[in-house]
């Protein structure tokens, strides 16, 4: 017997197998087209497969993220904000904040010692500050999301990207780039411009070490490198941040599944 | 629902239609109010009803020509709704400096519409200053004289005496009613429950008070068993209602609201005017006073954060939820340090902003089921 | 197509000096034993003349704003939970706190110390919140009176009379008791006399205006308008102005315009973009465009020959109040700028929309249809903020300004072929 966590977020669907032991047997990251149904559906199959279990083994099912309640094979769901608390706090036990930078919200979330939610700060209005602003921000200068780390990395000059908005963010970097600046100083200042908005959800409830990172933009070596830097701390991470939602769910699937401690 | 409670949900729902119907019944002069603190009682004895403006029913469109979308949505729905001709049955419209906002909209509506009563009066923002009162005073015995004037008769002591005593009876009831929610949670959902204090600032308060006793042996009756689900107060959502859209996802969030210090809550009705005495003092007292405490009177012995936390105490919640209007200069004035207190005192408090054009529900949704199992564990 | 340039003026480079070395003195203030005031609000001519070392909330913003301090003062208020819809001005006044309260890092010549007393006559309720916040954060005692904004003209004198009462009943006693001594009349006599000579002649700077091409700018007469507000009764306010006029007098008898090739007047309304100033400048001037005259720079007694400087100091200081009020009245707001149009000869208008600011904002759209009803000149809304970067679009300002301008050659084009 199984147990199974589904995070079925705005970009991207996660689904991961765990067992009675707490062992994670697979996971998969799917995007999430427009029918979440079907995302989930085939997301949690191809996870099923890879663990070599199939969907009469899942005790207890618990879908998060944005499409969660289109989630038929759930038996419930939960916010994904008490799923990332969970993930975390099992990945890293002295943890007491998360800093989610997702699709489209980011979060800080601060952790209590068994894993519980004690308080949340989103922005979830306003795409600045999440993982759509990189994504626009990549294609308005022709990089490849997965090197905006490595541009960032050779930046040397300061430029600021100060607008409020993505879309007048998007015009202003097409000025730098018309006055001369080049795109590793641009992606940098990016960088930091999404880590401001970030500091100003933290600074409403103050920093909580230890503090983890994640979301599908911890993959992004430049804007964790400034996180840490204006946190002044070292930052705990996983080996999949984008999949702690669905680890998180699996772990609450896990403590409501009937006749647990039979499971095999 | 019960009839008693269907008329005061349908009132609050499309004032426009109930309104103009009722003025067209009884004869009498409608004066819109901008809120939150004009002198009810006075224009109530001058025989014209008063009616707190409220928030528009659709997304603003020709209002945008003269009001920008960076100011509230009470401003900009005022006046797109004038200017969309909906408020034709309008005879005044009564403003003072509530905020920064609410200053120059006479100008737009004397130039773009003819309304027959257009005044601003001066009431003072800052508390904390012994001349404070004696220029209220004075400030209201000029409206009662451009009252009269419009009113065409004498606003007479005694009558005005008379409409506190009825605007006194409705908070009664209004307090009543709330005191039952405490008592049972889960009785009366928020989605009832704005309604029926909405209702009191757009009917006469005569008709209201009747509706409430009815309302009142109702809800009485109505069958109740122990609520479960974690308990919460409302906090904020100055000028304005929340929409329905909204209440509705806190009915559903798997919380239930037990008090409130909401605007359309109790906000309107915690204090009530001395029945005795001189009655321009009375209204005059009734502004002056700490209760409830308010961001827009600057007061620096009011504790917006105690109030709350002992709203939340008295009423057996473990947990606060703030709705702050987007572009609300007073509220986001006053937001920080609320908020620094309760996080301080260990307080679960969820922040929404909430605006006119209704947006985000999903994220709404989440931010609420987060809270609530904050509060409640998962 | 030859560029446009502005031809500086030299008495205004003397200002920036002044002003800084101002705050500075404010900064040493406690170090030195002396008391300090802040006012949010007109009541700052009160404190100095009590001779205390003061501060003036909109002039700090506009200052902090002009020396590029406010982006981090803003973002220490950010973190500390303001929105960042609300009122730049306070915000950037929350920053200072923080610094004080929590150690959160700002320039140091942005910083000020924590009053010993605040006063407040508030323009706006922002102001009245400021000090509140004063008060909630560190104790400091506020005083306050009320500075209502009239609607209506015939307003100003009830109000006037409130005025002068609470200067008298709240105001003097709060600075008799925290100065330790009585209030000193004849020096506020004297801190009018000042201000009157100088606004006199800023007057007659003022008349310069109406010359095309101007020999001088808005933005010059902006930044001295300082010799008003911070530098009042300081020496050197009225001597600022013989300077001033004597130059201007100067360029008209040499053939110096400010502007090498002034195509355009307009009127800007609502306060400065403080944070770009030199930039709006230039982006008009290279457009030929010169900005001459508008409401908030005009609120500063625009009649100084009311100020009355032999009969009761304190109603005169009431009435200077009321005085000041009175472009804030909205049943006035389309005749000044009308006044303003037809005095200095205006091709357009500029309203800039101060996004946080909603004291000047409201309206402005139905100005501009009403200006142009009446005098066939066009006008644009600057979708903006004072200070804050974050509502700063560079693109967008240079597209309208560009509209305008076209709009404006186009309704010249028009009126010559008539």
């Amino acid at each position: 017997m199984v147990v199974a966590g589904v995070d079925v977020g705005s970009l991207y669907t996660k689904a991961l197998i765990l067992d009675s032991a707490q062992n994670v047997l697979s996971y998969e990251i799917i995007r999430s087209g427009f029918i979440y149904q079907e995302a989930a559906s085939s997301c949690l199959d191809s996870a099923l497969k890879k663990s070599g279990f199939n969907s009469h083994d899942i005790a207890y099912a618990v879908s998060t993220g944005y499409g969660r309640a289109r989630v038929s094979s759930a038996n419930e769901h939960i916010s994904e904000i008490s799923c990332h608390a969970r993930a975390a706090k099992w990945l890293f036990p002295e943890v007491h904040m998360v800093v989610d930078i997702g699709g489209q919200d980011s979060k800080v979330i601060y952790v209590g010692d068994h894993g519980q939610v004690l308080n949340f700060v989103m922005n979830d209005k306003c795409a600045a500050g999440t993982g759509r602003f990189l994504e626009v921000m990549a294609e308005a200068l022709s990089v490849d999301l997965n090197r905006m780390g490595d541009f960032s990395a050779q930046s040397r000059n300061v430029v600021e990207v100060s607008s409020q908005c993505t879309v007048f963010a998007e015009s202003e970097v097409i000025s730098l780039l018309t006055a001369g600046s080049n795109r590793e100083d641009i992606i940098a200042a990016i960088h930091r411009s999404i880590i401001r908005r970030v500091m100003a959800m933290v600074g409403q409830l103050g920093k909580k070490e230890r503090v983890t990172m994640t979301g599908g933009v911890t993959k992004n070596s430049g804007v964790l490198r400034e996180l840490e830097k204006s946190l002044d701390t070292t930052l705990l991470i996983s080996e999949e941040p984008q999949v702690a939602g669905a680890l998180g769910a699996a772990l609450i699937a896990l403590s409501k599944a009937p006749n647990r401690n039979h499971l095999n | 629902m019960e009839e008693s409670l269907k008329e005061l949900f349908n009132f609050s729902g499309d004032p426009y239609t109930h309104l103009a119907e009722w003025k067209e019944g009884s004869g009498k002069k409608v004066i819109g109010l901008t809120p939150m603190y004009l002198p009810e009682e006075l224009i109530h004895a001058g025989g014209m009803l008063p009616v707190e403006m409220w928030s528009s029913n659709e997304p603003i469109t020709v209002g945008h020509a003269h009001v920008t979308p960076y100011y509230c949505g009470l401003t900009r729905s005022i006046v797109d709704d004038l200017l969309k001709g909906k408020l034709d049955f309008i005879d005044g419209i009564l403003t003072y400096e509530t905020c920064i906002q609410a200053r120059t909209i006479m100008l737009i509506v004397e130039k773009n519409c003819n309304i027959p009563f257009m005044e601003s009066i001066f009431l003072p923002n800052q508390m904390t200053n012994p001349l404070t009162r004696p220029y209220l005073i004075e400030s209201l015995e000029i409206l009662k004289a451009r009252l009269e004037e419009f009113a065409g008769h004498e606003i007479t002591e005694e009558s005005l005496r008379e409409s506190i005593v009825i605007y006194n009876r409705n908070r009664g009831l209004m307090r009543k009613i709330y005191d039952l929610r405490r008592r049972r949670p889960g009785l009366i959902n928020v989605k009832e429950m704005v309604p029926i204090v909405h209702s009191s600032m757009l009917m006469l308060k005569e008709d209201h008070n009747a509706a409430l006793e009815k309302l009142v042996i109702d809800l009485e009756k109505r069958p109740h068993e122990i609520d479960g689900r974690p308990k919460v107060i409302l906090v904020g959502s100055l000028c304005t209602a929340p929409s329905t859209e909204i209440l509705k996802l806190f009915d559903d969030s798997g919380v239930v609201v037990v008090d409130d210090d909401l605007y359309t809550g109790s906000r309107y009705f915690v204090n009530d005017a001395v029945e005795d005495g001189d009655p321009i003092e009375a209204l005059a007292d009734r502004f002056l006073a700490r209760n409830p405490p308010c961001a827009t009177k600057v007061d620096s012995e009011m504790n917006w954060s105690d109030y709350i936390i002992n709203m939340m105490n008295e009423s057996g919640a473990q947990g606060i939820i703030t709705l702050i209007q987007k572009n609300c200069p007073p509220h986001m004035c006053y937001s920080p340090d609320v908020m620094r207190k309760l996080s301080e005192a260990n307080i679960p408090e969820l922040v929404l902003e909430v605006e006119h054009e209704v947006v985000s529900l999903e994220q709404m949704r989440t931010r609420l089921q987060a809270f609530k199992e904050t509060l409640g564990g998962v | 197509m030859e560029e446009i340039k502005i031809n500086r003026l030299e008495t205004t480079k003397k200002i920036g000096p002044m002003i800084n070395q101002y705050w500075e003195k404010l900064r040493q203030a406690p170090a030195q034993g002396k008391k300090t005031a802040w006012c949010a609000g007109p009541l700052l001519w009160m404190t100095k003349a009590m001779d205390m070392p003061t501060h003036e909330m909109p002039a700090y913003a506009a200052w902090a704003g002009g020396r590029h301090g406010a982006p981090e003062l803003l973002e220490a208020a950010e973190n500390d939970g303001f929105l960042p819809e609300s009122c730049s001005y306070h915000r950037v006044h929350m920053g200072l706190l923080a610094n004080v309260r929590d150690g959160v890092p700002i320039r140091e010549d942005m910083q000020l110390p924590i009053p010993d007393i605040m006063f407040t006559a508030p323009l706006c309720p922002e102001m009245a919140h400021l000090a509140d916040s004063v008060y909630r954060r560190f104790g400091v005692p506020v005083v306050s009176m009320h500075c209502p904004t009239p609607y209506r003209e015939a307003d100003i004198e009830r109000h006037t009379d409130w005025m002068e009462r609470e200067l008298r009943e709240v105001i003097v006693p709060a600075l008799e008791e925290v100065c330790g001594r009585p209030f000193d009349n004849e020096r506020l006599r004297e801190v009018l006399i000042q201000l009157k000579e100088a606004a006199l002649l800023r007057n007659e700077c003022w008349e310069f205006f109406k010359l095309k091409p101007s020999p001088w700018t808005l933005w010059d007469y902006i930044v001295s308008m300082g010799p008003f507000v911070i530098l009042a009764g300081e020496p050197g306010g009225v001597e600022y102005y013989k300077e001033l006029k004597a130059e201007l007098e100067q360029r008209v008898e040499q053939g110096i315009p400010a502007l090498t090739q002034e195509k355009y007047r307009v009127y800007w309304d609502a306060l400065c973009m403080y944070g770009w100033f030199g930039v709006i400048a230039r982006k008009l001037a290279s457009l030929g465009i010169n900005a001459i005259c508008g409401r908030y720079p005009w609120e500063l007694f625009p009649r100084p020959w009311l100020i009355d400087t032999e009969g009761d100091p304190i109603r005169a200081m009431a009435e200077l109040i009321g005085e000041i009020r009175r472009v804030y009245a909205g049943e006035l707001y389309p005749q000044i700028v009308a006044e303003l149009v037809e005095e200095y000869d205006i091709d357009g208008l500029i309203m800039f929309s101060f996004r946080t600011c909603k004291n000047w904002s409201m309206g402005q759209q139905d100005v501009v249809m009403e200006i142009e009803r009446r005098y066939g000149i066009p006008g644009i809304l600057l979708d903006a903020d004072g200070i804050d970067p974050r509502y700063y679009s560079d693109a967008q300002i240079d597209t309208r300004f560009l509209a305008l301008a076209e709009m404006m050659e186009g309704r010249k084009k028009l009126r010559q072929r008539d």
